[in-house]
């Protein structure tokens, strides 16, 4: 009884408080120190019910996750790794925890659809960090600073982890707001370009080390295609991008970027993070539209919009030569992996490996990837049980159940070899990881990460099942070569982004897709035609502001301090 | 029965209404579900309209968010500066009355043809044959006409190449898909729509024929001065009713044929705003376009069954 009426209480100074916010309005600015205070005052209450890391009454969360529709996965909401989860998390702190799948590929539409219904999950994951701020400017976002600040203590592992770098990457450096933390990522490898070995082998050419050697080995595969496809030369695609060129052609695109770009130009352009309006772009595109009038490339490959899988299908298929994507792409899903389809459909000796064709003008092969962070979680508004789901990010990021959802139960889903590193082996049934690694769990983590240091190097090349050790190998080494890591530069809220997010990735990739289709005497034309429409839907707003805020903050300097 | 129709004529209204309540409450009962349908899906959030002309944050109550700028109507303004609105708002409109002007007639024609058919049993099929479509779902059709018009891997542009001749952007150019688009929505729809005339056909007085007959009129004479003319009527109401849609339609048929290099011509108003709207989260800006889009469709109707009434048709009303 008296724990209903404590309840009660609670709920009704609640909404008392969260009536003062409202009363706010407009007017934010004048009462920002009230507001903070007021906050963290419900962050203390919030944690009235809890003692020594547990709550007396049993709370419930629901939790995103992302449903990556494999063919014959298990199931997303319901398996061996959340039963993991659910049991540890109502043993350590008396947390209800339920799952609530999100399809991986179009996961921005649709917690914005969540978002917007008022439905979305109390732990939420994604990779857009505009979309967070645009709910959090229309009050729908739960300000997490006074969470990770005032129970600290009972969250070490999170800090442990994520570090003051990650928790605080995102924290207004004027209002002191922290919409989200951002998830950690264990390794930084991005984007590579593979090739088919076998062909290579095949017509007698060494892997290409050059753009004028990867042309050449594209005609090369184009001339030959009835000797390496036979029956199948018209289904041939010697070069594969997706309708998300930024992102499928970044390699070749980044190497048409100047490596020693300033740190200012590089955040002033850097919006849209296939770098559309850097400088340097445009003649990578220029490259592919080439490529693509030379019929070295997919015809329909704006057609198929994003998850479908056709393209994977034409890789599995053999039809193929190149293309490039995620660092460990062809490798990933174990017997379902592109090699492993390749093996089945072609013969044993044909597979993809890794190559690092696209030199920059200093001639070495300079990799833009971002910081050390990955996706973003955020509570919204609707979250009733915010310091449950602190908790939740604080389990999820203890090492030890690091480890064992990235590597499951011995014997199920790995095997130790000789000198102790971990082999992962392909499981059934309800112990099949539907990501790498269970990465869509571990959601405060990308990349292996075991509790011990030397046993994630030695394990690291034995993750993919069926896939030798050195090629993965071979892809890391690449991945790793030539990075220029990106910077945090906090400078607040940029108000230009806001709301404008998805209508500009849509206009990048209609320029992208128009300007690789265009006539070679077209392109120019093209280009500049959608690039203007990109800047005139806000691109240019963007650019602008950034780059005000860039001098605010650090005067005439074109470096980071 | 009389009497009670006397005593009801004493009555007052209210007390009639009562009279009526109380006898025939159960069929009231069974008025008040649709009612409440009506009024809780399609009236209460009418109440949000009032989003458009303010300040709206989706944590808090729309009762309490500010007033826009420009006396409400800072979103309207913002909409007609945004050439990407107007874009969606001219191709809304091209594409709609392109729909129209082809796709109108068209069961029309179907049902005049089916209409002459002397075998009832192939009537039957090819009527079944027609309907069929209707029943697919956009996503659907979408997937099949990649699977027939890809420039690579569409059936059609492989039989096109291996006769020597050139494939053709059937949906990968602005133009070309335009035409793709609306002959999709012929073949999806032309055997559904039908239904209403071959009903309207089959009311018509064997007399008239037999009449016509017995004066010479052939086929088509009947056709013309029989069939026709005893259509009008319906013909003109479902103008009437399509004309209202000439600013608005769905999303899925655009969404499920689209692609990133047609985008110039196949972005409408629906996605649009679903785009801008729920994607961009500026839901101020896309309420204030659905507004002007549904007051643009009932000045259109309006206008329509005045026209209509002013030309001696019937209208809706």
């Amino acid at each position: 009884m008296k724990k209903k009426v404590v309840s009660i209480l609670l709920a009704c100074s609640m909404i008392a408080t969260m009536a003062a916010c409202d009363k706010g309005g407009d007017d934010e600015s004048a009462q920002n120190s009230s507001i903070s205070e007021s906050k963290a005052e419900e962050a203390k209450q919030a944690g009235a019910d809890f003692e020594n890391g547990k709550f007396k009454e049993t709370k419930h969360i629901v939790v995103e996750i992302y449903d990556r529709g494999n063919d014959g996965g298990s199931d997303p909401e319901n398996n061996m790794y959340t039963d993991y989860i659910k049991k540890g998390m109502l043993e350590d702190h008396n947390v209800d925890v339920t799952f609530k799948k999100v399809p991986r590929w179009t996961e921005v539409d649709e917690i914005n659809n969540l978002l917007a219904a008022g439905t979305a999950p109390d732990v939420c994951v994604t990779y857009s960090y505009p979309t967070i701020q645009t709910y959090a400017n229309m009050d729908a976002v739960i300000d997490l600073a006074p969470y990770v600040e005032t129970y600290k203590n009972d969250l070490p592992n999170l800090w442990n982890w994520l570090g003051d770098t990650n928790i605080n990457w995102d924290k207004d450096p004027k209002t002191g707001n922290l919409w989200c933390v951002e998830a950690k990522l264990a390794v930084s490898n991005r984007v590579l370009t593979f090739v088919r070995q076998d062909w290579l082998d095949k017509l007698g050419l060494q892997a290409p080390t050059t753009k004028a050697e990867f042309e050449a080995m594209l005609v090369a595969f184009k001339d030959n295609a009835s000797t390496l496809l036979g029956a199948d030369a018209a289904k041939m695609v010697p070069y594969s991008v997706s309708y998300d060129v930024g992102w499928r052609a970044a390699t070749l695109i980044e190497s048409f970027l100047d490596p020693n770009m300033s740190d200012k130009e590089y955040y002033v352009n850097g919006f849209d993070d296939r770098k559309l309006t850097q400088n340097g772009t445009k003649e990578g595109v220029r490259l592919l539209n080439k490529w693509y009038n030379m019929g070295l490339m997919w015809n329909d490959f704006a057609q198929y919009g994003s998850g479908d899988t056709t393209e994977d299908d034409m890789m599995k298929a053999g039809f193929v030569g190149a293309f490039t994507h995620n660092w460990d792409y062809p490798y990933r899903n174990g017997e379902d992996s592109i090699n492993a389809n390749l093996a089945r459909n072609i013969g044993p000796e044909a597979k993809f490996v890794a190559i690092d064709p696209f030199e920059d003008k200093n001639g070495t092969h300079t990799k833009f990837v971002p910081g050390p962070i990955d996706r973003k979680v955020f509570f919204p508004k609707t979250n009733k049980e915010p310091l449950a789901s602190m908790l939740y990010l604080d389990w999820i990021s203890d090492p030890e159940h690091i480890q064992y959802l990235q590597i499951g139960d011995e014997g199920v889903t790995h095997v130790k070899t000789a000198d102790g590193a971990i082999q992962t082996q392909a499981a059934t049934g309800n112990a099949i990881m539907n990501s790498g690694m269970n990465i869509d769990y571990t959601i405060t983590v990308n990349g292996l990460k075991l509790i011990s240091e030397e046993l994630t190097n030695k394990s690291r090349a034995l993750n993919y099942p069926g896939i030798p050790a050195e090629e993965v190998i071979r892809a890391h080494t690449i991945a790793n070569t030539d990075l220029r890591v990106g910077k945090n530069v906090n400078v607040g809220v940029i108000s230009a982004e806001e709301g404008i997010g998805d209508t500009l990735s849509q206009k990048r990739d209609i320029a992208y897709d128009k300007a690789v289709v265009a006539s070679t005497s077209d392109f120019d034309k093209v280009w500049d035609e959608e690039i203007k429409n990109y800047l005139n839907a806000g691109g240019q707003d963007i650019i602008d502001e950034r780059t005000q805020k860039w001098e605010e903050f650090f005067g005439s300097s074109d470096m980071l301090p | 029965m009389a009497e009670v129709t006397n005593q009801e004529k004493n009555q007052t209204k209210q007390s009639a209404f009562s009279v009526y309540l109380k006898r025939y409450w159960q069929l009231y009962v069974l008025l008040a579900l649709p009612l409440i349908y009506l009024l809780v899906f399609k009236y209460v959030p009418m109440l949000y309209v009032q989003i458009a002309f303010k300040n709206y944050k989706i944590g808090k109550s729309v009762w309490s968010a500010a007033w826009a700028k420009n006396y409400g109507f800072q979103y309207f303004i913002k909409a007609f500066k945004d050439r990407d609105f107007i874009n969606a708002l001219f191709n809304t409109l091209t594409l709609n009355l392109k729909d129209l002007i082809f796709g109108f007639p068209a069961p029309i024609i179907f049902a005049l043809i089916l209409n002459e058919l002397p075998f009832k049993g192939f009537k039957k099929v090819i009527q079944t044959v027609a309907y069929m479509p209707h029943f697919l779902s956009w996503v659907i059709i979408g997937s099949l006409s990649l699977q027939l018009f890809a420039q690579d891997s569409g059936m059609v542009n492989m039989f096109l190449k291996s006769i020597g001749l050139d494939a053709v952007p059937f949906i990968a150019e602005s133009r070309h898909w335009v035409r793709t688009y609306i002959g999709w929505g012929i073949w999806q729809s032309f055997g559904w729509n039908s239904i209403v005339y071959l009903a309207a056909i089959a009311g018509i007085s064997p007399d008239l024929y037999e009449a016509a007959a017995m004066d010479g009129a052939g086929r088509f004479a009947k056709m013309w001065h029989i069939t026709l003319p005893s259509l009008k009527p319906t013909i003109v109401v479902l103008l009437i009713m399509n004309l209202g849609y000439i600013m608005g339609g769905g999303m899925e048929r655009p969404m499920a044929l689209y692609n990133k290099l047609v985008m110039d011509k196949a972005e409408v108003i629906s996605t649009y705003v679903y785009t801008v709207g729920i994607k961009g989260s500026q839901f101020s800006l896309t309420t204030a376009i659905g507004l002007f889009q549904s007051v643009v469709g009932v000045i259109l109707i309006l206008s329509a069954n005045w026209i209509s009434r002013k030309l001696g048709e019937r209208g809706i009303w």
